[in-house]
């Protein structure tokens, strides 16, 4: 029967989160969860928030971050363009779909750079 | 000073998109390559985006001149049709400075183009008119007169302003070209298949299907990047439903053949047949799904109306 295969999920589905905490030693915040539509605007408040900041370079580590959208990778792109000269943003062990999205959408951003390790 | 002295550029219109009949080689060569040295001749930037065996004729014709032009194997660059305008024609056209005229060499149907890419291939024929409308921009399309089917000839003299037929050096107007009754007519419906994992969606859901879309992907043959693209392009269709289709829509995923199917039907109407067509600009916020799907996916249809859209996305595994 195509019963196995037919899913719908039930009401009692937890609602995707994403959890923002400080990095200590160095500007910037560790960001874990999902960015999606039901994140994305705790995910611009962090951004706007690194974007008020002054330092020149802002720490976004995404390692506990398992998937963002076009439009989140569209909303850090927008956050990085309002950067004063000589600031960035560097994205720390980003997830692949992060990557991917950039690199298709927006391959050349001096003001993102990504960061593996 | 007589009018036969005037710069090309005030007699000729802004976008110019001939159809180039050819029957063999010969009048391949003869036609692709003069048109690129006319363009070198007189400055213009110039990419040919031509299936890879035919791309390697031309290069070896022009020789040297090869360096000055960009050359893309079109099997590639627009295997899925819906990123031809963003990802290889505009890609290239945007780059060049505004005004001056830019020339391309276009070749996205060729014989082998599957049935189920040719609608995809000739609604992009047709909405090249709308996406360079008023640009000093020409684009040559070459077909193949000889292995092509005949309603595949026709359609391209509904798809061009201007035609060269076969054996021919002269651009004349085609008393065909209809582009917008084209995109219409292939406006075809995706009917529904039987064995496919199937996942109604909506808001808080959006999550949970795509993981339910990325765990059927892997069971189906996915892997790395591919399997990422499918879980992305997931996560865009169905956002995109509950966003502008309705608030809520079904996801269906299955294989056919040598790749993974992803579908997506919602109740919304698409209105702009430019949508995810249009590169990625720094300034324009929100949109991009459509166009990224386009980028990644090996082929793109969509079927709209007022019942509802359908978009159905491949990916080889």
């Amino acid at each position: 029967m195509s019963d196995t295969r037919h899913r719908t999920p039930g009401p009692g589905v937890s609602g995707p989160s994403l959890t923002v905490r400080p990095l200590e030693g160095c500007g910037g915040v560790r960001v874990a969860g999902e960015i999606g539509l039901a994140t994305h605007s705790i995910w611009e408040r962090v951004l706007e928030q690194a974007v008020r900041g002054g330092e020149s370079v802002y720490y976004l580590e995404l390692s506990e971050v398992t998937f963002v959208d076009v439009a989140g990778a569209g909303a850090l792109v927008a956050a990085a363009e309002r950067l004063e000269d000589g600031r960035r943003f560097v994205v720390r062990r980003p997830p692949p779909a992060l990557r991917r999205v950039l690199k298709m959408l927006w391959p050349h951003l001096p003001a993102i750079e990504v960061a593996t390790s | 000073m007589s009018a036969a002295a005037e710069p090309l550029e005030t007699v000729q219109e802004h976008f110019v998109h001939p159809a180039l009949f050819y029957r063999d080689e010969g009048e391949y060569l003869d036609g692709t390559v003069s048109f690129v040295r006319e363009g070198l001749a007189a400055g213009e930037p110039v990419a040919v985006a031509v299936p890879g065996d035919r791309l390697r004729l031309i290069r070896d014709a022009l020789g040297a001149d090869a360096d000055a032009v960009r050359l893309l194997d079109m099997r590639e660059a627009g295997r899925n049709p819906g990123r031809i305008i963003p990802g290889v024609l505009r890609a290239f056209a945007d780059t060049c400075p505004a005004g001056q005229r830019v020339r391309i060499i276009g070749e996205p149907i060729w014989a082998g183009r599957s049935a189920a890419e040719y609608p995809a291939c000739v609604q992009h024929e047709a909405l090249i008119n709308a996406a360079f409308q008023g640009r000093t921009v020409t684009i040559l399309c070459p077909y193949d007169a000889v292995r092509l089917p005949g309603h595949v000839l026709a359609d391209a003299y509904a798809t061009h302003p201007t035609v060269i037929p076969a054996g021919s050096r002269t651009v004349r107007d085609s008393e065909a070209y209809a582009p917008d009754a084209v995109v219409a007519r292939y406006n075809e419906p995706l009917p529904l298949v039987a064995d496919a994992m199937t996942v109604p969606f909506a808001a808080e859901s959006l999550p949970s299907a795509r993981h339910a879309a990325t765990e059927e992907g892997r069971r189906l043959g996915l892997t790395g990047i591919t399997l990422e693209d499918l879980a992305l392009a997931t996560a865009e269709l169905t956002t995109n439903s509950v966003l502008h289709g309705g608030g809520a829509g079904v996801l269906r995923i299955w294989a056919e053949g040598g790749h993974v199917l992803c579908e997506v039907r919602d109740g919304g109407r698409l209105t702009d047949p430019l949508a995810g067509r249009r590169p990625a600009s720094r300034d324009q916020r929100g949109g991009r799904g459509l166009l990224l799907v386009n980028l990644i996916a090996d082929l793109v249809r969509v079927h709209t109306g007022d019942e509802g859209t359908t978009i159905r996305c491949w990916f080889a595994r």
